[in-house]
């Protein structure tokens, strides 16, 4: 099975070094843990990224490359399954955070508690979270404070407590922004600045960020924008214990005769294969991979799969969805200024309200159309050639902007992850299968939420302005949560309260995962701050106790 | 001594005036000026120019896995072009009696238009994308749904004929900044620029900006 010579037994081995991976082994190392990262993809430094919208938004410098890591998707309960990329994540040290632009707002008390607020929605398994604002609230200043994030307190109004201010004033204010305040002020809503990744002056050593126009889906030559591969990923090894091996590819973890995660079986560059054994075992590859690799993990005790007792691993999963309503303008925008997502936000319309009849609500912000650089800029019904299109783009390239949302999608116990049994990876095994169905309270939260969004153009004096409503679920938006929901009954959720398998005491998964509800705003500040939370469960708990 | 190029000279003549009728030159110009078939014959020429280096100083070699995806998807996008001027010149000639290079544009128009009208299920698939896309270019352009593999001649040819324009000057397309120009974009002068971190776009925000509620929440 393994033809490496054993490498030493971790404390902890992390498989997956993005967001979430990234931030345990930063705390654990930190208190004093030996700790073995895994990542398939490379360790890039920031002198590889470049200001280059060919290569990373079209050539997959960073994206995954589809024809080696294709998935399958439907959209119907009975439909053929297609092949395509639904929902990638850069797979490299830093993972998602490397080449975004880093919104980063807390959920609210409120999102972890919908269920109570709304009761049972039929055809969902909407659900409370096991945990609450106030248990997160800590890790949420310690995520803000390690990045430097951008921001300010008390601009949203909606916001809940916060035990400390933003470490960095917000970033200066993109055009973009500020037509989408205008646009909110005139119609009494409330708006903010998008907290962000990145630094508005120089911060723990670190200079402020520098706002090139390439910065959504590109890596930072400058290393000046906050992610983990700039900030956990240093700290970490910086402790001297982070053992961090790229390039290394997880098929399965092991189980001892207990029952017990026993370490991980990974394949490096040149084909060979190694067992790493650790006393914890940590799942951070995001939600549809951890999901895939835990149904890989196959065993006489564990048949369907590894803490897959209930059946619900790969079921629950949620992507959110990314529309927008585009508007034109007069008066020039420059929305490629700072890259598209320099941005403002609202949660006016994120919290539940009885009278829209539908089930939550969703974050709306300013942004570029797309991505609003040369080459992947576009307006809806753009022709795709000729001299009309020419001229669409020379009208309306300085003068168009989007106000965006993220549409909280409601977990289903259909909509799931399972093995594809047919398409197999580029390393031969079989991919991740994804059954995704919109629920009408989807459509109708799009619905809404884009129709505010088209207001809100107009009421900023927009010449034109097109809705995009959207009619299923497309992984737009590189968020995936629930595969792996935390709760209380392990009749009903595969992990407890601590992000732990109810069936396999040492097992732990820290990315989106956990999530038992999307909510309706960007995850990864929450991933990163629970990711936190857990890690510092783990290092509390007597070594006797860990395996 | 690696080749550069890919097409024959017919082929690429052809492509050179389909590209001319993607982006036509106007009183800004077009295609043609920018050299976008430059682009197109030197990606279509092997592994050499898929990646530019981001210092500006030359392109990445490619290895392991990488570089065979790479391959299997120049090979598929080189066989989509030699059969697309292929039913290019078979439709001219059925049409209009001449290969495709020697009509004129507004017969070349009708050609690609009637080439690109797509059967039931490719416009199911186009929708799909353009949905996902919320209204962006068929293409990958928001995430990484769709794949240029996956695109028909036509789109693909109006795909790769954008990204030369409005790629970096480094990969051959670009010429003289002149699709920057057209649109408007301040690019960088070089990719050296971006990497050095002197490329800036702050110039072009609003910061002397106030937001309306900035008095009375500080």
């Amino acid at each position: 099975m393994t033809n490496g010579a054993k490498p030493d037994r971790a404390d902890v081995c992390i498989i997956g070094a993005g967001a979430s991976g990234a931030a345990a082994a930063k705390v654990l190392t930190e208190r004093g843990m030996r700790v073995v990262m895994v990542e398939r993809g490379p360790w890039r430094t920031r002198e590889t990224f470049g200001g280059d919208e060919l290569a990373n938004v079209n050539r997959y410098n960073l994206w995954p490359d589809p024809l080696l890591n294709p998935r399958t998707v439907r959209d119907s309960a009975d439909g053929e399954f297609r092949t395509e990329l639904f929902c990638p994540v850069p797979q490299m040290v830093g993972g998602g955070t490397v080449h975004w632009q880093g919104w980063l707002p807390r959920f609210t008390e409120s999102d972890f508690r919908l269920h109570s607020i709304v009761g049972d929605v039929p055809g969902t398994t909407l659900v409370d979270w096991p945990i609450t604002y106030n248990e997160l609230e800590a890790y949420y200043t310690q995520v803000e404070w390690a990045f430097g994030v951008s921001g300010r307190a008390g601009a949203n109004r909606y916001e809940s407590w916060r035990s400390k201010d933003y470490p960095c004033p917000p970033l200066p204010q993109s055009r973009y922004a500020q037509k989408f305040h205008e646009g909110c002020a005139k119609l009494g809503y409330n708006s903010f600045p998008t907290p962000q990744a990145a630094l508005s002056r120089p911060f723990n050593g670190r200079p402020a960020t520098v706002i090139s126009a390439f910065a959504q889906q590109h890596g930072d030559p400058t290393g000046t924008r906050s992610s983990a591969l700039n900030v956990f990923v240093p700290d970490a090894v910086a402790t001297g214990r982070l053992d961090l091996r790229p390039n290394a590819y997880v098929s399965e973890i092991t189980v001892d005769e207990r029952g017990r995660a026993k370490g991980a079986v990974y394949t490096d560059e040149e084909g060979t294969t190694y067992e790493q054994e650790a006393d914890v075992v940590i799942l951070a590859c995001g939600a549809v991979e951890t999901a895939r690799l835990l149904l890989l993990s196959r065993s006489p005790r564990f048949p369907n799969g590894l803490a897959n007792g209930s059946d619900l691993v790969g079921r629950n999963v949620t992507f959110h969805e990314y529309s927008a309503a585009v508007g034109t303008f007069e008066d020039p925008i420059y929305a490629w200024a700072g890259g598209g997502y320099v941005s403002a936000s609202s949660f006016e319309f994120n919290g539940h309200d009885d009278s829209r009849g539908f089930v939550g609500g969703g974050h709306i912000a300013a942004a570029g159309v797309g991505i609003p650089l040369p080459i992947n800029w576009s307006l809806p019904n753009r022709p795709a050639w000729g001299a009309a299109a020419k001229q669409v783009d020379r009208d309306y390239f300085n003068r168009s902007m989007a106000v965006a949302m993220v549409v909280h999608d409601l977990p289903q116990h259909d909509n799931r992850v399972e093995l594809d049994d047919s398409v197999t990876d580029a390393w031969s095994l079989p991919v991740a299968r994804i059954t995704i169905l919109a629920h009408e309270n989807d459509l109708a939260m799009g619905r809404f939420l884009i129709d505010r969004n088209a207001e809100i153009l107009e009421a900023a004096g927009a010449t034109s302005v097109q809705k995009v409503y959207i009619d299923r679920i497309t992984g737009n938006c590189s968020h995936q949560h629930g595969t792996t929901r935390m709760g209380n009954d392990p009749e009903s959720s595969v992990l407890d309260r601590w992000c732990r398998s109810h069936e396999v005491n040492n097992l732990f998964v820290v990315d989106g995962g956990p999530f038992p509800t999307g909510t309706g705003i960007n995850p990864t500040l929450t991933i990163m701050a629970n990711a936190w939370r857990v890690a510092e469960h783990i290092a509390n708990r007597p070594k006797a106790t860990r395996s | 001594m690696p080749s550069d190029t890919f097409f024959d000279p017919h082929q690429r003549a052809t492509i050179q005036a389909a590209m001319a009728r993607i982006i036509p030159t106007d009183d800004a110009p077009g295609a043609t000026e920018a050299g976008t078939i430059h682009f197109l014959d030197r990606y279509l020429s092997g592994l050499d120019y898929i990646y530019a280096k981001p210092d500006g100083s030359g392109f990445e070699q490619l290895s392991g896995k990488r570089a065979e995806a790479w391959r299997q998807r120049i090979d598929v996008v080189r066989e989509r072009y030699v059969a697309g001027v292929r039913d290019l010149d078979e439709r001219a000639r059925a049409a209009h009696h001449a290969d495709f290079v020697d009509l004129a544009p507004e017969q070349q128009d009708e050609v690609l238009r009637n080439l690109e009208r797509p059967d039931q299920e490719q416009e199911t698939d186009l929708e799909r994308a353009r949905v996902t896309l919320y209204g962006a270019p068929v293409e990958p352009a928001l995430q990484q749904t769709s794949a240029e593999v996956d695109l028909g001649f036509v789109p693909l040819l109006a795909l790769h004929t954008r990204q030369a324009f409005y790629a970096d000057p480094i990969y051959g397309g670009n010429r003289n900044r002149v699709g920057w120009d057209v649109i408007g974009f301040p690019g960088p002068a070089s990719l050296a620029e971006v990497h050095t971190g002197r490329y800036s776009t702050l110039d072009y925000f609003a910061d002397d900006w106030e937001h309306p509620r900035a008095k009375e929440t500080s």
